[in-house]
C-alpha cells in the first residue's frame, strides 16, 4: 500500500524527472566516453589525449622519472616516459610506450567556461580504484575562474566543487561535451586533517596547456613566460602619481633598455590593460595571463599611454637565460644529425655519436633495451654523463653500441 | 551542488528540477529511513581525548547524536552500518525512531564486518519498504540521493550526488560523491526515483583520509540480500580472510621485471616454500607480475588452501636464474 502511495506521488513529478533524466543521460554518456582515456598514474591520475599515447598529468604526480608503470581502466599496463614538464605550473606531458589506437580525450576550450557550468572530475581518490581499475567520477560545477596562487604556480586556475581528493591529482576536469578543460591538481587542504571536505579543488586550464604543448613535445623542462625588463605596480597605488585606479590594469614603473621589455617599446607610466585579448585587472591577473604562455613566445600587449592606446609585441622570458639553457642542451649534443624517422643523419667526427660508433643510416630502435618511438622520447632519456646502450638496425642487422652522454660544457 | 541543497532547505521547488524531486524524496522515501540511538558503556580504555595516534575505538570519539538505518523488510527488519551499533552497548541500549515519531527498542541481530552492515530488529508491522533499484540500469554518473535521519530524528537529511564508482570494497559496495558523514551512515542511497541502491556504510574515520570528502560507500542490496538469512539468525560474520603469501614487496629490480622481495615473513607460505629475500617474483599462478598492484591482482582470485606455482628470478654465481616454487596459500584477515 505504501509503495503504491509513493508511486503516485512520484508520477506527479514526471516533468522534473524528465529534465533530470536528460541531464542524467548526458552525464552518463560523457562518463562512458571519457572514462576509457583515464590513466592510473602512480599515486595520482592522468589522461590520454591522443591515440598514440600522449598523456597529461601533474608534475607533482609524475616527477621526471622515465619508464613509470601506469594503467588504463580495465588494467592494461603501459610504461610512461616524461617528455616535457613544468614543475612550477605542475604539468607533465608523457608518452605511453608502444601505444596505438588508445581511447583519448580532446582538449577543450577553458576560455569558454562559465561559472556555474557542470563539470566532472575523473580520478583515483585514495587509490580506491586500484585493483578494480575503475576510476572515480565526481560531479560539480565551475565555482570560479582565474584563481591565482603561487607555489606551485596555479596562476590561472579553474576552481571546482567537484570532489577532488588526494589521488585525483593529474586527472581531467571535463565538461558535459566530453572535453578536457583542465588538469585537476591542488585542493584546499587547510581543514584536511579535520577530515572535512572543503569543496575546493583547482585545475590548470586547457588553454594554458595547449600553449605549452609545442614546448612540452620538444622535451625537457619548460619555463613560464614573463616580461623581462619592466617593473610593474598595481594601478591606484597611492605611492605613485597618475597610475590610474585599482582595476584599470598594471602600470609600468621602470623599463630597462636592452631587455625584451625595453625593446618592445614599454615606457614608464604605461598602463597595461590587455594581453592577447585578456583584460588585465591587477598584478596577479597580469602574472596569471602572461604565464599562460611559455618563455620564448611572443604576445601582444595593449597599453594606455596618456590619451593613446598602443599595441606592443613582447618576447617572453629572459633571452640570456634561454640561450644559457639552450647551450646546456647543446652540451649534451651527441654530434649527429637526426634524419627521417629514427634514422641517424650525418655524424660529426669526434662527437659522442662518432665515439660510440654511430654511422649515417643507422636506425635507432631501443635504448637500454626499451623501445623508443621518437627522437623526443630518446631525448627524454638523455642525462649528462649517462651511459646508454643503443640498439640500432644497420643493414638489416641489430647492432648494440654504448653511448657516453657528454658532461655539459661549462659556459665559456 | 550546494546551491541545489539550499533550494531544498527552503523547501521551495522553484525552477530547479532537483529541488522538486529531492523535496518529494524527503516526504516519501524518507519514511523508510530511521534514526538509531545507541547507549554505550563508557570507553573501556578510558581514553576520550583526541590525538593523531590513538588506540581508542572511533565510536567513542564520534559526534553525539543518532545515526541512520533503512527499513529493509516491512515486519521490522532494519539495516544499518555495523559501525553504528558497535562498541560496548548497554542492555536495551538501541532505540529506533520511525518517521512518525514512534520510538521502539531495537534488537541487534547479525552483523557483517567486511561489508560493515548490521541487522536491527524492531517489533513493528507494515512498515514502508523502498522499491529496489535495478543494478543494471544504474552506473557511474547516475544521480543519487543519500537520506539520513540525523541529527534531528524528525527531520531527514538529503544529500545529492552521483554514483562515482560501482566496484569498490571487493565489489561489495558502490561509491558516491554525495556527502556522507557520521549521522547519515546507515542511511539509504537512492536513485532520484526513490529506489534503494544500497545502505551507506564503511565510514572509515580511522584513516586520516576520512570518508566525507566526497567519497562515501554504500553496501549493494544484492550483497545484503545474499546475507540476509544469516543476519536474521544473528550471525556475526567476520571479515573474509584473503589469500596470503607472506612476503613484503619491495621496489622493482632494474635487471628483472617483477617485484623484489624485501622481506619474507616467518612461518608464512612463502618462507615454507623457500622464497628468499631479494628474489624477484615474476609470475604467480600463470599471471605475470610487474609491480605490487599486479601481485595483488594475481592473488585476488585465488583460494585459501590452494596450491599455486610461483616463479622467481634468483641471482646466483651465474647470474639470474628462474626458479619455480609450489606453495599453499594461507588466509589472513585484511589489516
Amino acid at each position: 500500500m505504501n509503495a503504491f502511495l509513493a508511486l503516485t506521488i512520484l508520477l506527479s513529478q514526471e516533468a522534473e524527472l524528465q529534465k533530470i533524466q536528460e541531464l542524467q543521460k548526458n552525464l552518463r554518456d560523457v562518463v562512458e566516453k571519457v572514462k576509457p582515456a583515464y590513466v592510473f598514474f602512480g599515486n595520482g591520475s592522468g589522461v590520454c589525449i591522443s591515440s598514440d599515447g600522449w598523456a597529461l598529468t601533474n608534475f607533482h604526480v609524475s616527477g621526471d622519472r622515465q619508464g613509470q608503470r601506469v594503467r588504463m581502466p580495465g588494467g592494461k599496463q603501459f610504461l610512461a616516459d616524461i617528455v616535457g614538464f613544468d614543475p612550477l605550473g605542475d604539468i607533465s606531458l608523457c608518452k605511453l610506450r608502444d601505444a596505438k589506437d588508445l581511447p583519448f580525450c580532446e582538449l577543450g576550450d577553458s576560455d569558454a567556461l562559465q561559472v556555474g557550468q557542470h563539470v566532472i572530475a575523473v580520478g583515483n581518490p585514495f587509490l580506491l580504484g586500484n585493483g578494480s581499475w575503475e576510476p572515480t567520477i565526481t560531479f560539480g560545477i565551475v565555482s570560479a575562474l582565474h584563481r591565482y596562487m603561487d607555489n606551485p604556480g596555479y596562476f590561472d586556475a579553474i576552481q571546482t566543487d567537484a570532489q577532488i581528493n588526494p589521488g585525483n591529482s593529474g586527472g581531467p576536469l571535463i565538461t558535459l561535451d566530453g572535453k578536457v578543460v583542465g588538469i585537476n591538481g591542488r585542493i584546499d587542504i587547510k581543514r584536511f586533517m579535520n577530515r572535512v571536505n572543503t569543496g575546493i579543488g583547482y585545475a590548470i586550464p586547457s588553454r594554458q596547456i595547449q600553449r605549452y604543448m609545442e614546448a612540452f613535445k620538444r622535451g625537457g623542462r619548460v619555463f613560464e613566460g614573463f616580461i623581462d625588463g619592466i617593473q610593474i605596480g598595481e594601478c591606484g597605488d597611492n605611492r605613485y602619481d597618475n597610475v590610474g585606479e585599482y582595476g584599470d590594469g598594471v602600470f609600468v614603473a621602470r623599463v630597462d633598455a636592452d631587455t625584451p621589455g625595453g625593446k618592445a617599446g614599454f615606457e614608464p607610466g604605461d598602463i597595461i590593460f590587455d594581453v592577447e585579448g585578456y583584460r588585465i585587472g591587477n598584478a596577479n591577473r597580469f602574472h596569471g595571463v602572461v604565464s599562460n604562455w611559455p618563455e620564448g613566445a611572443t604576445v601582444k600587449v595593449k597599453v594606455r599611454r596618456k590619451a593613446e592606446e598602443k599595441e606592443l609585441k613582447v618576447f617572453l622570458g629572459d633571452p640570456a637565460k634561454i640561450l644559457e639553457r639552450k647551450r646546456a642542451l647543446e652540451a649534451t649534443d651527441l654530434g649527429f644529425v637526426q634524419g627521417a624517422g629514427l634514422k641517424v643523419g650525418a655524424v660529426q667526427p669526434g662527437g659522442a655519436g662518432a665515439k660510440a660508433g654511430l654511422k649515417e643510416g643507422d636506425v635507432l630502435t631501443r635504448v637500454d633495451g626499451r623501445r623508443v618511438g621518437s627522437w623526443t622520447e630518446f631525448r627524454a632519456l638523455l642525462r649528462p654523463n649517462a651511459e646508454l646502450t643503443l640498439t640500432l638496425t644497420r643493414e638489416g642487422k641489430d647492432v648494440e653500441l654504448t653511448l657516453k652522454v657528454p658532461r655539459p660544457k661549462s659556459d665559456e | 551542488m550546494s546551491l541545489l541543497l539550499a533550494f531544498l532547505l527552503g523547501a521551495a521547488a522553484g525552477d530547479d528540477p532537483f529541488a522538486a524531486i529531492l523535496a518529494k524524496l524527503r516526504e516519501t522515501a524518507a519514511k523508510s529511513v530511521v534514526a538509531i540511538d545507541v547507549e554505550r558503556e563508557s570507553d573501556p580504555d578510558g581514553i576520550t581525548g583526541s590525538g593523531a595516534v590513538s588506540q581508542h575505538r572511533d565510536y567513542y570519539n564520534r559526534p553525539k547524536g543518532p545515526t541512520s538505518g533503512v527499513i529493509y523488510e516491512a515486519d521490522g527488519i532494519i539495516l544499518t552500518s555495523r559501525f553504528n551499533v558497535s562498541g560496548g552497548i548497554r542492555k536495551n541500549g538501541i532505540k529506533v525512531t520511525l518517521w512518525d515519531g514512534r520510538q521502539l527498542p531495537g534488537e541487534l541481530l547479525g552483523t557483517d564486518e567486511q561489508r560493515d552492515i548490521a541487522l536491527v530488529k524492531i517489533d513493528a508491522k507494515e512498515l514502508p519498504v523502498l522499491p529496489r533499484a535495478d543494478a543494471s540500469a544504474i552506473g557511474q554518473g547516475t544521480f543519487v540521493a543519500l537520506l539520513g535521519r540525523s541529527p534531528d530524528r524528525s527531520n531527514p537529511t538529503v544529500n545529492l550526488g552521483i554514483l562515482s564508482a560501482t566496484s569498490r570494497m571487493h565489489k561489495t559496495a558502490v561509491q558516491t560523491d554525495a556527502e556522507m558523514n557520521y549521522g547519515n551512515a546507515g542511511g539509504a542511497l537512492l536513485t532520484l526515483k526513490g529506489e534503494l541502491v544500497g545502505v551507506a556504510c564503511n565510514i572509515k574515520p580511522d584513516t586520516v583520509w576520512g570518508q566525507s570528502g566526497g567519497v562515501g560507500f554504500a553496501c549493494k542490496i544484492a550483497e545484503i540480500d545474499a546475507l540476509l538469512p544469516r543476519l536474521k539468525k544473528g550471525e556475526k560474520i567476520e571479515a573474509e580472510k584473503r589469500p596470503f603469501l607472506g612476503i613484503r614487496a619491495g621496489e622493482g629490480n632494474p635487471d628483472v621485471e617483477g617485484i623484489q622481495v624485501a622481506d619474507v615473513i616467518k612461518d608464512s607460505p612463502a618462507e615454507k616454500a623457500g622464497i628468499k629475500k631479494e628474489d624477484v617474483l615474476v609470475e604467480l599462478a600463470g599471471v605475470k607480475i610487474t609491480d605490487s598492484e599486479s601481485l595483488k591482482e594475481a592473488l585476488e582470485p585465488r583460494k585459501i588452501g590452494e596450491e599455486i606455482e610461483l616463479k622467481v628470478m634468483r641471482k646466483g654465481k651465474d647470474g639470474w636464474q628462474e626458479k619455480a616454487f609450489k606453495l599453499k596459500l594461507e588466509g589472513r584477515a585484511e589489516p
